[in-house]
């Protein structure tokens, strides 16, 4: 942190032995941390030599315990640091400033104090003489300036991918006011009218929801609803993968549309469109729901109340919000709900069906027509409530009851149960953790929580379930700006795609924007939007994905649970292909038919410079998260790809251009830098 | 360790005690070598030692069947007095999901999955039946010879997980210990393979695996997934590993090792992809599984007998070989009478593929676990369009992969379980059920003790309509879901026995074991 800050002269270079062993204070050891990342290089006790020709930025920190400042002195400056990390050369966080020693041998004290500014008492002083070796020269700095990859991380975590517009827009008015420019900027077009106009094109169905999924997503303005339409859908979660909801793809179409007005919209009111969308209806069971009927013994299907529930209101367990779970006196978790209260929500949801030119017939409640009479836009519009298939008996859920009903009122009976599961206090946390998870990072902090949740409850205005203000308080808190060794989340195949896809901008030769069904791992990304295999996502939010090393330090990691052998060539491959041959459908069997065309003019042009053009696609990749020793790697594997000298026509020239190029952005999409947005 | 001290009690033997003794041999080596052992058994351990490398393989399967099977509707007691209730309760409007009596005739004019259509209940003919009479879904014709006559099946009736014995009164007492976030999709996922809920480390195959095939010399084959992640077949130690249903995929290069014409760019491609240079974990963990992929696939890319090889599969007349043209991997899908690839009898071919290796020490191993899966079960609606569908493909899967088993000679060496998030609601919401707890499931295999039942069946009765409740039952909660009288556990350490855990190895990998009945905790369905 940024402290007092006080420039001393002293007269010798000092190792300076305290005598009061008495104190607890002490700096038990030094790690070097290359600065650029924030890793620990390593650690030493007195001495220690580091090499700076992969990690030329590097800082210090004083491992220090039972203290509240540490004062450093070099020799020649003194630095005093109130708060951990406590670092030689100072940080923000957990970004450390950035030292580029050159080589010799520096000798670094550290005194820790019981207080702050070098108060109360003062520890051993420990000292450490560190030897910096390597290149006598510093590499040049990154051409890319920090603040650039800023924009573009941020970006990374708000947009599909980041642009060169994009990033300049960020830098010029900031990440707050790009949010709210955002929040303003209407969509280019709903993913209904476009099913609704290319319904003669002679695609299927599903394929013209998927393609107006890419275009949207791949050049829509609004990038940063439609991102929160793709973490909606991550969360209320339907799927093509049921071949009933496959049968109204117009619906599907207006469902993403949905959750993208939505999303920018309030909790409740999303919570009662899902609850009433009929093709929800379809994929949880809960349309057409009958009340219980005493004489035969059937019973109301309990689908959606559990998964209301379960999924997409207050989760199993009872929160503080924070997301920690509650504990009952005995140490266990609290269960929100038991089988009952799933019996009794399940009445709620009994009576709802199509719209029906007949309501309410009882063919328009079980089917949606009547004498073969139906509305054509019963996809689209609301359940309504058909008496006499609702529950009439009193409903009793979540310590609320709904009295028996003299005559049924479904309407009634919903806006209650709704309202009960919004205003859980669990709401903000359990869907706030998520989000953060779907847009930044997979393991946040208790505060971060706690700050996403408490702009649920209140938005500033006295409003609850506002998702514009809980979206901005997962983007701008200050952890999402922080890398560390546990920050961020394993990038999802979508995800890595789009974002290729958009740093060498690609231009659909047809329109369509065709890359369609990426479900198989083996030869594609393992994820398609709105394919999830179960209303569970594609992954779960605790994941602990076994013997890794993040399940060694109790961490959760989602995304790692479609990560797997098989994925894992599937996903290089198809970058391979991407790359060289265009992305999405071929309109034939030749890779030279597909669909999406990007544009390398600007790499082909540094192809003979590979350094160069090794930077200018990493950077356009990872923002900074790739270092000097993986530049090396790749720089010398495109090396090898040789340009063919004099005597050789134009054509190989350009071809072999092109392989460099190919290999600098396969090789980079390939590196656990670009899989992980840290 | 004393190998009485837990399994002392198996129930009554159903086989030739000697078979058993002979088949059981290398598990119970360790154990009865020790001091005391008769000279004979001493003698015969010593044998089985020394040809441990060349016959000592074995392998357990889990099927897994995502979604909450309803086994009210896989494995049904005909018994008159069941049958009344059974039919009562699930005869509901508008789309009764009763099954229909053995010997009905299919109604061809009926609506494709109604139980009209598909005609009458397969019986089936236990060893012990427990004095009631038995009977499988229409479509399990297929396990009905392999249990009747075969008898390479087994059946252990309403199990699920459990902490310790639970009565009905007990369930409904806060104090006594249950399985965390029961009727819960995922959370039942988990405990089924872990004994926890969602966010368990490892899985009680993994554990398994961790103590008795630690001389597994390619510790990456110790425990393959052919479908996704699953939890059951992480260690400790062991890890899973993940193959595609046609087999390794090799990383970016082509069969030259070339990627874009360049061997450098493929070896940098495999290497960068493979290694993180920072201290991030999301980097590492990333990076191992890169590493895992390139480095397995090099191991078996000559390790394998190709899947058109003719125990797996069948060769095309002309061509190259693709599975979903292949006649041994498809059912006859019952909606519309046609023959359908089906990709879980495909998970099957490549565990069979990689047993084949395995036994013949392409792959280093000597014990393996496996997992296969499919999805779809939970059947809230239209069940009668989704659950024949599904049994269909699994008895299909199964047949094919005990054919399969029996062309390679591995019968006695491959034990496969099925497995499911839950059992279903006895009630019907009029066209499908809910979640419950109990289950009965089917264990398959030449060392299985096949055609009988291991575990009590439940008792079913009609709800009490003045209660609305089943309490007619011993073994039924709310909606009649079945409270399970046999425990995920005690499924696993007689699977666990037969792979080699001796007693104290059981209770380790078994966390609830120990509060079972020194004579239950072997179900003894393995000879």
């Amino acid at each position: 942190m940024k402290l007092g800050h006080v420039r001393l002269l002293l007269p010798l270079i000092a190792v300076c032995f305290a005598t009061d062993w008495a104190a607890a204070q002490s700096v038990a050891s030094f790690t070097v941390v290359n600065a650029d990342t924030g890793a620990d290089i390593a650690t030493f006790t007195s001495v220690g030599t580091v090499s700076i020709v992969s990690t030329p930025r590097i800082n210090i920190r004083a491992n220090a315990s039972s203290v509240k400042s540490v004062i450093f002195t070099d020799g020649s400056s003194t630095r005093t640091e109130n708060t951990a990390p406590y670092a030689y050369k100072g940080n923000n966080g957990a970004i450390y400033n950035k030292w580029a020693p050159t080589a010799g041998t520096y000798v670094i004290n550290a005194k820790p104090y019981a207080g702050s500014n070098g108060s109360g008492t003062a520890g051993t002083m420990a000292t450490l003489k560190l030897t910096v070796a390597g290149a006598p020269t510093p590499p040049s700095p990154p051409p890319t300036s920090q603040a650039r990859n800023e924009a573009a991380r941020f970006l990374a975590q708000a947009t599909f991918g980041p642009t060169d517009a994009d990033i300049n827009r960020v830098m010029s008015i900031g990440q707050s006011a790009w949010i709210d420019e955002q929040f303003a900027t209407p969509r280019n077009a709903t993913h209904q009218a476009y099913f609704e106009a290319t319904d003669s094109s002679g695609d299927n169905a599903e394929s013209r929801v998927m393609d107006s999924f890419w275009k949207q997503a791949l050049t829509g303005p609004d990038q940063l609803r439609q991102r929160m339409a793709f973490a909606m859908s991550q969360i209320f979660v339907l799927s093509f993968v049921d071949s009933v909801v496959d049968n109204d793809d117009r619906a599907v179409a207006a469902w993403l549309d949905m959750l993208g007005e939505e999303g920018f919209g309030n909790y409740r009111r999303l919570l009662e469109r899902v609850s009433l969308n009929p093709i929800m209806g379809i994929y949880l069971s809960h349309i057409a729901n009958q009340k219980a009927d005493p004489a035969t013994g059937r019973v109301p299907d309990e689908n959606y109340a559990r998964e209301v529930m379960q999924l997409f209101s207050i989760g199993l367990v009872e929160l503080n919000q924070d997301g920690s779970p509650r504990k009952g006196s005995n140490g266990a978790l609290l269960e929100t709900y038991t089988p009952t209260d799933v019996s009794g929500l399940a009445k709620v949801f009994t009576g709802w069906s199509w719209a029906c030119p007949d309501w309410p017939d009882k063919d328009c409640f079980l089917r949606g027509s009547n004498n073969d009479r139906s509305d054509p836009d019963r996809g689209l519009k609301p359940m309504v409530a058909y008496p006499a298939y609702h529950s009439t008996e009193a409903k009793t859920f979540l310590g609320t009851t709904i009295p028996a009903q003299s005559q049924s009122d479904a309407a009634a009976s919903l806006r209650v149960a709704l309202d009960r599961l919004a205003t859980h206090p669990n709401v903000g946390p359990f869907i706030g953790r998520q989000l953060i998870q779907r847009f930044t990072t997979s393991n946040p902090s208790p505060a971060y929580v706690s700050a996403v949740a408490a702009a649920f409850a209140n938005n500033g205005s006295g409003v609850r379930g506002d998702l514009k203000a809980v979206l901005k308080a997962v983007l701008m808190h200050p952890e999402a700006r922080v890398v560390g060794d546990t920050s961020g989340k394993v990038r999802e195949p979508v995800l890595r795609l789009s974002a290729f896809l958009r740093a060498f901008p690609h231009q659909s030769s047809s329109g369509k924007f065709v890359i369609r069904n990426t479900d198989s791992p083996g030869t594609a990304l393992g994820q398609t939007p709105l394919r999830s295999p179960s209303v569970f996502n594609f992954y779960r939010p605790g994941y602990v994905a076994p013997g890794t090393q993040s399940a060694a330090r109790g961490l959760v990691a989602p995304e790692l649970q479609i990560a797997n052998e098989t994925s894992a060539a599937g996903y290089v491959n198809f970058m391979r292909d991407n790359i060289s041959a265009g992305a999405g459908a071929s309109a034939g069997s030749s890779l030279g038919s597909r669909d999406l065309k990007g544009d390398y003019s600007a790499e082909l042009a540094l192809a003979t410079d590979v350094p160069a053009l090794v930077e200018r696609v990493t950077a356009r990749l990872t923002y900074g998260a790739i270092g000097t020793a993986r530049r090396t790697e790749i720089v010398n594997a495109v090396n090898a790809i040789a340009i063919p000298g004099s005597g050789s026509s134009s054509t190989q020239i350009e071809e072999a251009k092109r392989k460099r190029v190919n290999a600098a952005v396969l090789l980079t999409v390939a590196t656990p830098e670009f899989v992980v947005m840290k | 360790m004393t190998h009485r001290s837990i399994f002392s009690g198996a129930p009554a033997i159903h086989h030739d005690a000697a078979r058993r003794l002979f088949l059981r041999h290398s598990s119970a080596m360790s154990l009865l070598a020790g001091a005391g052992a008769p000279l004979a058994l001493n003698l015969l351990a010593a044998g089985s030692a020394a040809a441990q490398s060349a016959t000592d393989y074995r392998a357990i399967v889990c099927l897994f069947m995502f979604g909450g099977n309803d086994a009210y509707n896989m494995i049904l007691p005909t018994d008159s007095a069941t049958w009344a209730a059974y039919t009562a309760t699930r005869n509901q409007a508008p789309s009764s999901i009763a099954l229909l009596p053995p010997g009905t005739a299919p109604n061809l004019a009926a609506d494709a999955g109604s139980p009209a259509r598909l005609g009458g209940v397969l019986p089936i003919t236990p060893i012990n039946p427990q004095g009631r009479t038995y009977a499988l879904h229409p479509l399990l014709g297929s396990l009905q010879s392999m249990f009747d006559t075969e008898r390479r099946l087994a059946i252990v009736p309403n199990i699920g997980p459990l902490v310790a014995p639970t009565t009905k009164a007990q369930y409904d007492q806060s104090s006594h210990p249950k399985p965390a976030r029961l009727f819960s999709h995922n959370d039942q996922q988990s405990t089924w393979q872990t004994m926890q809920p969602e966010g368990a480390a490892s899985g009680w195959g993994g554990r398994m695996a961790d103590l008795v095939a630690s001389s597994n010399k390619k510790a990456v084959f110790t425990a393959i997934s052919a479908a996704g992640s699953a939890v059951w077949l992480s260690g400790q130690k062991v890890r899973q590993y993940q193959v595609s249903g046609t087999g390794p995929l090799r990383m970016g290069s082509d069969s030259s090792g070339l990627v874009y014409g360049s061997s450098a760019v493929a070896n940098a491609l495999t290497s960068i992809s493979g290694s993180a240079l920072g201290s991030h974990v999301h980097e590492a963990d990333m990076a191992a599984v890169s590493q895992r992929s390139v480095a397995a696939e090099l191991d078996l890319r000559n390790a394998l007998r190709p899947a058109s090889d003719a125990a797996f599969g069948t060769a095309p007349a002309s061509g190259s070989y693709n599975p979903n043209n292949d006649p041994k991997l498809q059912y006859v899908n019952p909606l519309t009478g046609s023959a359908t690839f089906n990709s879980l009898a495909q998970q099957l071919q490549v565990v069979a593929r990689l047993v084949q290796a395995g036994m013949a020490g392409a792959t280093g191993t000597s014990r393996q676990i496996f997992f296969v899966s499919l999805g779809g079960f939970d059947t809230h609606s239209d069940q009668n369009d989704r659950q024949p569908d599904l049994l269909a493909r699994v008895a299909q899967a199964m047949r094919y992969f005990d054919t399969a088993l029996g062309a390679i000679n591995a019968r006695n060496a491959v034990t496969t379980f099925t497995a499911s998030d839950f059992g279903r609601t006895f009630t019907s919401n009029g066209d499908g059920t809910d979640h419950g707890w109990g289950s009965h499931h089917f264990v398959m295999g030449g060392a299985v003790r096949g055609g009988d039942l291991y575990g009590a069946f439940p008792t079913l009765v009609a709800r009490n309509p003045s209660t609305n409740e089943f309490d007619g039952s011993p073994d039924q909660l709310r909606n009649g879901a079945l409270l399970p009288t046999t425990s995920v556990d005690q499924l696993g350490a007689t699977l666990g026995r037969w792979f080699g855990l001796s007693d104290t190895q059981a209770l380790q990998v078994f966390p609830n074991l120990a509060n079972f009945n020194a004579g239950v905790r072997n179900l003894g369905f393995m000879a």
